[in-house]
């Protein structure tokens, strides 16, 4: 075994920059997809939003989980601007309910409830009179909640009004997901750099194994994009390196597990599986 | 447009309508049989939601008892919830609407959502135990959960539940992908159709939703004591809820699987006789 050392070192910085070049490709053009930030998508979105349903206001709020509340990102409509920045709680009124069910909702008549949201909407400085809300869903559940205000037409939404506020909900949780895989990704990077560098990564050679037979071949076009994200990375915290380290020593134990056979796993769905997964090449 | 919309309300809208009309599978079995002069009397049933307000008008004063679940560390306890608030006015809406069927049925309310987002998914789970281990007769869950990590846990408490011999009565869920429990074939699973008439249910031949019931422009309970307007697939489980309510009085002896039977049997547009160009008005009647 020790008459190999030098041949398997060799070979491991060789698979190493193989798999440094394929992720730094993956992280490239996921930035690319994603034009710079999710939130262009996001308030395009609810922006064709507000134009379809001829609608007074439209907004979406993701989920922080650092602060567990509901934060208004992207917002538009002429009454819409007003709620930008704010946040609610999960389980308050009716965006908290829609986050916290899945459901998607629609009421009308909203000034009868005496305590609807009041002071929130107050705050906004546009109190409705009726609402849609539908969740954003992608594959690890609900992450934010659409929201269309007042139709001009009409004074309530209708059945069809709330499935097609589903779609619209639908292409936001994509454009988000979008910009996951690349975080994650650029999270990944930084990890599996610091344990090729470092020498000390038991897991490295399993990772290896794992990535480099399943990642697309990398161009070397994706340099920018592996600097970048080493730059970012740099300043996670240390609780969300510490995440990291174990979600990479799950992909390492399943690539022991599973040797070199291929796998194939959507997109989006984790860092260890988007990362390691073949299908966004092919 | 091609516009990919998730379609479980479509079979019970507008035209489509039509094609549930279908021959009564107990030819005698009519909703006088089923349910006429049942009140809910001596019933429990159980909203997990966002809690009920028990002052609220809608209830009636039938709110007997009230817990929610608490999260820590992911671990769910449920505890007395004596209060007996609705932060938001939901769980009192789908409260109003079964109170509204059966006016005697006690009504129990597990209030599943809390300020920590974290782990909600067990708190539905753990709300839904409770529930089954009550002994409630009929359990409303107008929520469900998107998690894959759920999905065994809800599998086997639907099947608990069956074998206990409660009816859970289970919004679908109008988003793409799958949702639990409410696309399980133990549950009674219900959209919503467009029909202004709480006594017009459909039941759906080609799963997975089975039961179309009212859940358009629903006048319903809100918090403060309020009513307000709305739609959704949540509104039209209630009335499942309610009607199921009364059945399960009048025919104690109905299993969950017979109880859907009866449902399905008495559902508008089911007629003692093969439709034979039969008007639209049937329908409704």
């Amino acid at each position: 075994m020790t008459a190999d050392q030098p041949r398997r070192a060799r070979s491991r910085a060789t698979s190493a920059r193989a798999v440094l070049e394929a992720i730094a490709t993956r992280t490239e053009a996921a930035r690319r997809l994603e034009a710079g930030s999710s939130e262009a998508v996001l308030r395009s979105i609810v922006e064709a939003t507000v134009t379809l349903f001829q609608a007074n206001a439209a907004s979406i709020a993701l989920f922080d989980p650092p602060t567990n509340r509901l934060v208004f990102r992207v917002a538009a409509g002429e009454q819409g601007s007003g709620v930008l920045g704010l946040s609610i709680a999960t389980d308050q009124g009716l965006a908290g309910y829609v986050f916290s069910t899945g459901q998607a909702i629609a009421i009308s008549d909203v000034a009868n409830d005496a305590r609807f949201g009041r002071a929130f909407a107050a705050r906004t400085g546009y109190i409705p009179t009726s609402i849609v809300a539908v969740p954003l869903v992608d594959e690890e559940g609900t992450i934010g909640v659409l929201q269309v205000l007042d139709k001009r037409d009409s004074n309530a939404f209708s059945l069809r009004d709330v499935e097609l506020a589903a779609v619209f909900a639908r292409q936001a949780a994509i454009a988000i997901s979008a910009s996951r895989v690349e975080r994650d990704t650029a999270t990944l990077l930084v990890e599996v750099a610091r344990r090729l560098t470092d020498g000390s990564g038991t897991g490295a050679d399993a990772l290896v194994a794992a990535a480099g037979a399943e990642l697309a071949r990398g161009d070397g076009t994706g340099l920018w994009g592996l600097v970048d994200a080493v730059a970012r990375l740099r300043r996670a915290d240390p609780a969300q390196m510490a995440l990291v380290a174990d979600l990479v020593g799950v992909l390492a134990d399943h690539a022991e597990r599973t040797g070199r056979a291929r796998r194939r796993g959507r997109p989006g769905r984790g860092p260890a599986r988007g990362a390691a997964s073949p299908s966004d090449d092919e | 447009m091609d516009l990919d919309l998730p379609a479980w309300s479509e079979p019970f809208v507008g035209e489509r309508r039509a094609a549930l009309r279908r021959r009564r599978p107990f030819g005698d079995v009519g909703r006088e049989w089923a349910w006429g002069g049942a009140t809910g009397a001596g019933l429990r049933v159980a909203v997990i939601d966002s809690g009920i307000e028990r002052d609220h008008p809608a209830v009636g004063g039938m709110l007997r008892e009230s817990v929610r679940v608490e999260l820590n560390e992911g671990e769910a306890s449920v505890v007395d919830d004596p209060e007996a608030a609705d932060v938001v006015g939901h769980g009192t809406a789908c409260a109003g609407i079964i109170h509204g069927f059966a006016p005697e049925a006690e009504l129990i309310s597990v209030r599943v959502l809390g300020p920590d987002n974290r782990g909600k998914g067990a708190a539905f789970a753990a709300g839904l135990e409770w529930a089954i281990e009550r002994g409630a007769s009929v359990v409303n869950l107008s929520l469900s959960s998107k998690s894959d990590a759920m999905f065994p846990v809800f599998h086997d408490l639907a099947d608990a539940a069956y074998f206990a011999n409660v009816l859970l009565v289970s919004a679908a869920n109008n988003v793409p992908g799958p949702s639990y429990p409410s696309l399980f074939a133990a549950v009674v699973s219900v959209a919503a159709h467009d029909l202004d008439d709480p006594w017009a249910f459909f039941y759906n031949p080609a799963p997975p939703v089975e039961f179309g019931a009212r859940g358009v422009d629903v006048d319903v309970a809100w918090r403060g004591g309020s009513r307000i307007v709305a739609t959704g697939n949540s509104f039209a489980a209630p009335h499942m809820a309610g009607i199921a309510t009364l059945i399960r009085q009048k025919h104690p002896e109905a299993s969950p699987f017979e109880v859907k039977a009866i449902l399905a049997a008495t559902s508008t547009g089911s007629m003692p006789e093969a439709p034979r160009d039969a008007p639209e008005a049937h329908l409704t009647g």
